[in-house]
């Protein structure tokens, strides 16, 4: 008890420096950290179903597209109202269409395993990518653009930090407590043995199906806000697969066995990409593929396996 | 009736070529049950090579492919060897996907540092000619690329149903426990597999290179299709490769004339996910390790 309140109120300390680092960095620096937090926020929500339950999705960037897209449409209805309103709506449109989507093949698509899992959401990524490029109602290959919401009198990029270190707090949050919960301990029995679990009396479908709705809405939310950061949204920039290999990748590199291994992998490799490589543009995927290749071989466990095997 | 006949036509000639382009990717799934997503790059990097073949050398495309065959196989060995075949010893699958992907990245951005992101096409003497069989008109290159790709993909059958190695590949395949027993160095075999897996996909991409134009960045829609085409047909199965990529040319063309542009890519999709869901073994698939 005493130790689950120590690690609350690390975190709550945490989070409150970083709430306090824009007052002092320059906007470059910010729009880093606000970078890293929303790749973090990403992965983690990404984990939220591969990390419990081993079901590798490869193709979660169709839920930061559907929150996208629900976003700029809700934005574009109530465009009168107060920012602050219209903040609320994205989000809310954001975190349901995708979470309504996501419980809407849940039950066809949990049932495949293995690689027919992963191999099947990449083809719902594709499918939705390429139907909303094809109707009109999103601004076909021309996009659609998202108000500034940001409140006057407040940096932009300073006010998208907060959010973004903000949505990441509560997804965290949310992993934790699924992580010491029963369902917690139900999908992480899923990930070891299905049947045996199924057997066990573990209700593997629902828990599956929970963890896959939860894992698809919060990334419909968060993908609201990196649409609003981004002010101006297409099918390419939202259903991007390179997105959802990002989330794979910064899980991968910080490592699958904790919480802390996405965000971990997150600021490495994004903050990698943003301060070390920005000068070598040209060589920039070459390093990120020989970076990912140098983990899984060096490192098999990520980042926080490798530092949890040196401390045994 | 004359436009049917025109696009189940091309349809058809279509398809052979994304048959061609997925065998590789097939073999490696289905024997190694690897997901590869280098796939694609060996496919692009096979136009590029027969691209520096034709513009430097003046080589005709169709003879630079046994060259290209043995160069591709050599860096698919190596590649298994020092950076799959250690991913795949960790034993989780994603570990091995992942090195396959790190592999793309760094292979795309050299592509793309020497060749440039723009598009480029190769077009030998007798590109643009059409022959005419009535009111039906062939691309004589979309034809000439179909042949070579029926032939490659019966050599490769034949290899993999009568010589020695190619029994000793299906048997791995089937048990790598019992492959081993009998004296089976199966870490030889997945190298050899994936190396015969990289020459076809660099053949396919001298064809490829041949009828279409391509840019180092396409190296991802010939995965996806690959994806599509074997999970059609069906996982380590080359019949399920030619049926996977016959049907899949058709509906491809079929939906191009009939619904639109726009649709072709949706439908195929849509087929893949369908695929899954009802049959994820494929038309042809058996109960093969990696359906399993």
């Amino acid at each position: 008890m005493a130790r689950t309140l120590l690690v609350v109120v690390l975190a709550l300390l945490l989070f409150a420096a970083l709430a306090t680092l824009p007052l002092f960095l320059k906007a470059f620096y910010i729009r880093v950290g606000l970078s890293i937090f929303l790749s973090a926020g990403f992965a983690v929500c990404w984990w939220l179903l591969a990390g419990f339950t081993a079901y590798y999705s490869f193709g979660h960037t169709a839920f930061v597209g559907v929150g996208a897209f629900a976003a700029a449409l809700t934005l574009r209805a109530v465009a009168a109202a107060a920012p602050g309103l219209q903040l609320a709506a994205g989000l809310l449109a954001g975190l349901v269409t995708a979470a309504v989507i996501a419980a809407a093949i849940a039950w066809p698509i949990l049932r495949l395993r293995g690689h027919y899992f992963t191999i099947a959401m990449l083809a719902v990524a594709l499918v939705l990518g390429e139907a909303v490029s094809a109707f009109p109602v999103f601004g076909g290959s021309a996009g659609l653009s998202l108000p500034n919401i940001a409140p006057s009198g407040m940096r932009v990029e300073a006010f998208f930090y907060w959010l973004a270190l903000a949505l990441l707090a509560i997804v965290m949050a949310i992993a934790w407590i699924i992580s010491r919960s029963r369902l917690g301990y139900g999908l992480a029995a899923i990930r070891e043995d299905e049947d045996a679990a199924q057997m066990l009396g573990v209700p593997t479908t629902r828990f599956k199906v929970v963890a896959f709705v939860l894992s698809g809405g919060l990334t419909g939310a968060l993908g609201a806000v990196y649409a609003l950061n981004l002010g101006y949204i297409t099918t390419d920039s939202v259903f991007r697969g390179s997105l959802s290999l990002e989330m794979i990748v910064n899980s991968l590199v910080g490592g699958m066995g904790s919480l802390l291994g996405p965000v971990i992998g997150a600021a490495i490799m994004t903050g990698v990409t943003k301060l070390v490589l920005a000068d070598l543009l040209e060589y920039h995927l070459a390093i990120t593929g020989l970076l990912i290749v140098a983990v899984v071989l060096v490192a098999p466990d990520g980042v926080a396996g490798l530092w949890r095997r040196t401390r045994r | 009736m004359i436009t049917l006949l025109q696009t189940l036509v091309n349809g058809v000639l279509y398809g052979g070529i994304l048959s061609i382009a997925a065998v590789g990717f097939s073999l490696i799934f289905g024997v190694m049950n690897v997901i590869n997503l280098a796939h694609g790059i060996f496919v692009i990097g096979g136009a590029y090579g027969a691209l520096v073949a034709w513009s430097t050398l003046g080589i005709d495309p169709l003879a630079s492919i046994p060259p290209l065959m043995l160069i591709a196989f050599i860096l698919g060995w190596l590649c298994q060897r020092l950076v799959i075949q250690p991913a795949v010893q960790r034993g989780n699958p994603v570990a091995a996907l992942l090195v396959t992907f790190g592999f793309t990245l760094v292979a795309l951005n050299l592509l793309t540092v020497a060749f440039s992101s723009s598009v480029r096409s190769i077009s030998p003497s007798y590109s643009f000619i059409n022959l005419r069989l009535g009111d039906v008109s062939f691309d004589l290159v979309r034809l000439v690329a179909f042949a070579c790709g029926l032939l490659l993909i019966g050599g490769l059958g034949s290899f993999l149903r009568f010589s020695r190695w190619g029994r000793i590949i299906r048997a791995t395949a089937l048990s790598e426990l019992g492959a081993r027993l009998c004296g089976v160095d199966a870490r030889a075999v997945y190298a050899l597999t994936f190396a015969v897996g990289s020459a076809f996909a660099a053949a396919s991409g001298v064809l490829i290179g041949m009828m279409l134009p391509f840019t180092p960045a396409e190296e991802v829609t010939w995965t996806v299709y690959a994806f599509i085409v074997v999970t059609l047909g069906g996982v380590g199965s080359l019949g399920g490769a030619m049926l996977g990529g016959v049907l899949l040319g058709l509906v491809s063309a079929l939906t191009q004339t009939y619904l639109g542009g726009v649709f072709t890519n949706m439908v195929m999709f849509l087929i893949l996910l369908g695929t899954l869901l009802l049959r994820p073994n494929g038309i042809l698939g058996s109960a093969f390790k990696a359906s399993r």
